[in-house]
């Protein structure tokens, strides 16, 4: 009994301290002062004003589109909805160079809608555009799951009240619903803005890396790496700052989820490791 | 990301590597090299990318025997480092324009790159490619007119063929030997010998290196007979120019 105590403590630390240590390493190459200083560097504010503008209009679709979605598949069962679960995860496994691939295979130029688009006089690649339909598509799957899980954990006899009572479904899923699940979407918004302020690899494939336009806080991270690798460090501190920001509002979301709603206690337990 | 996913798999497959005769040599190599140096070379391990990615990640102590670079420049700052040795000239290269087959901007010189709306893609300024587009584009005065339109900066110059090739972008500043490598998918536009940028490819043995010998003698190779014919079939040049 003792010896397991043991083992599982010392198993613990290794893991925690293998997971802090490149932490630690980022802010013991830069200090507070240099991390301040750098957020005057042109390249470094350039690219917070990209990644903060395409992950925000992002964020925006994916609530706007995403929460419909959401609780249709929470709500209803229909032929087909393991295939529609299936699609929304699929971006959370697949790697974002083959998201890169396939957004440039869709709305490329060249792409299935690069003719539509082009009649349209929209020309997606290299533009800003470009980053946030990178950004909605690899952070969305993030929402929606946390989004079904919310509304499924709200107690139906409630919505079945209001209905009752003579509310209509509009007025149910505003007053009822919306309420009751707003903890568990404020958790997948938090956790999607993340993913989503940390896009890499779909961006830079399909709309490139550009300061000013389409150069993001990651692909800052890239390019200054072999230039000045104190700024990529003091990028890199940056984001962890707005990680570990992120984190603690997913927590706060948490608490604020109505307590009499059958959540789980942990929403991490409902969503990839991505 | 490709360098990083080339270095994981080295490493995995180091383990299995002993049982060469000498001991396999690991190559950073810019990436215009990615197509004749396994030709001049088929046994070591290399790892393509952009000359100055490979560079930061020698300068972070990546362990590597030998260091081949799109320029002068970076082996150079290495060796000044103490990172590597005096660097040598393997070969040489020349800069074109390569546009899509369709060639929807209308680019047939390099005056036409200032036309308003053209997209152009080129190397980051730390990419030797790079800096030797904006060298081609001082020569003819065209800096403020082109760069203009410029749409993305690149981490390699095969990224940069990649977004061409591919139709996203009107044209590309690349290496001659790059252009011959897609031959179906771009037609090549040529950069005036008078604004030709000095294009030399240095290599060094990595100071670090456990196998230096093995490494001397793969940069001796590089300026042998059998070497500089492989490059000269892949579209490089001389490792000297040829008196006239």
């Amino acid at each position: 009994m003792r010896a397991f105590g043991l083992i599982t403590g010392l198993a613990a630390g290794v893991a925690l301290a293998f997971l802090a240590l490149p932490i630690v390493a980022i802010f013991a190459h830069t200090s507070p002062g240099h991390l301040i200083h750098q957020l005057s560097n042109p390249v470094v504010r350039d690219a917070f004003v990209v990644s903060l503008k395409t992950t925000a209009i992002a964020q925006l679709l994916i609530v706007l589109l995403g929460t419909p979605a959401a609780y249709l598949l929470a709500t209803r069962r229909f032929a087909g909805h393991w295939l529609a679960v299936t699609l929304v995860e699929l971006p959370l496994v697949l790697p974002p160079a083959v998201a890169g691939i396939g957004l440039l295979a869709a709305f490329g130029r060249l792409g299935l809608l690069g003719g539509t688009l082009s009649a349209l006089g929209v020309s997606l690649p290299f533009t800003q555009a470009a980053v946030t339909v990178a950004v909605a598509y690899v952070a969305s799957p993030l929402y929606i799951r946390q989004a079904i899980a919310a509304f499924e954990a709200t107690d139906p006899t409630l919505a079945d009240a209001s209905r009752t009572l003579g509310a209509g479904p509009a007025r149910t899923f505003f007053r009822v619903v919306l309420p009751l699940a707003r903890g568990g979407l404020a958790a997948g918004l938090a956790l999607s803005f993340a993913r989503g302020l940390g896009e890499f690899g779909a961006t830079i494939m399909f709309a490139g890396s550009l300061q000013k336009v389409t150069q993001t806080l990651p692909l800052a991270i890239y390019a200054e790496f072999d230039q000045d690798f104190d700024t990529a460090l003091a990028v890199s501190g940056v984001l962890v700052v707005v990680s570990i920001l992120m984190l603690a509002g997913l927590r706060l979301g948490l608490s604020w989820q109505s307590s009499d709603s059958k959540t789980s206690t942990s929403l991490f337990g409902l969503s990839s490791s991505s | 990301m490709r360098v990083l996913a080339v270095v994981v798999a080295v490493a995995a497959l180091a383990a299995s590597a002993q049982a060469a005769s000498h001991a396999q040599l690991t190559v950073y190599a810019a990436a215009s090299l990615t197509d004749v140096f396994p030709k001049i070379d088929p046994g070591e391990k290399y790892s393509f990318g952009g000359s100055n990615a490979l560079a930061a990640q020698i300068t972070q102590g990546a362990p590597t025997d030998v260091f081949a670079s799109a320029n002068m420049t970076l082996p150079l700052q290495l060796h000044a480092k103490g990172l590597c040795s005096q660097p040598v000239v393997f070969t040489r290269n020349t800069l074109v324009i390569v546009v899509p087959k369709a060639n929807p901007a209308g680019i047939h010189n390099v005056y036409d790159l200032a036309k308003p709306g053209v997209k152009l893609v080129v190397a980051g300024p730390g990419v030797p490619v790079g800096s030797y587009t904006l060298q081609v584009l001082k020569n003819m005065n065209l800096t403020a007119a082109v760069t203009k339109n410029v749409v993305s900066q690149e981490t390699d110059v095969r990224e940069v063929l990649a977004k061409v090739a591919l139709g996203e972008a009107d044209a590309g500043f690349v290496y001659s030997t790059d252009a011959r490598t897609v031959p179906g998918k771009v037609t090549v536009v040529k950069v005036p010998a008078w604004a030709q940028p000095k294009v030399q490819y240095g290599a060094c043995v990595v100071t670090a290196s456990p196998n230096k010998a093995a490494a001397q003698a793969f940069v001796t190779k590089l300026l042998g007979t059998a070497a500089q014919k492989q490059l000269l079939a892949y579209g490089f040049l001389p490792r000297v120019k040829p008196k006239k």
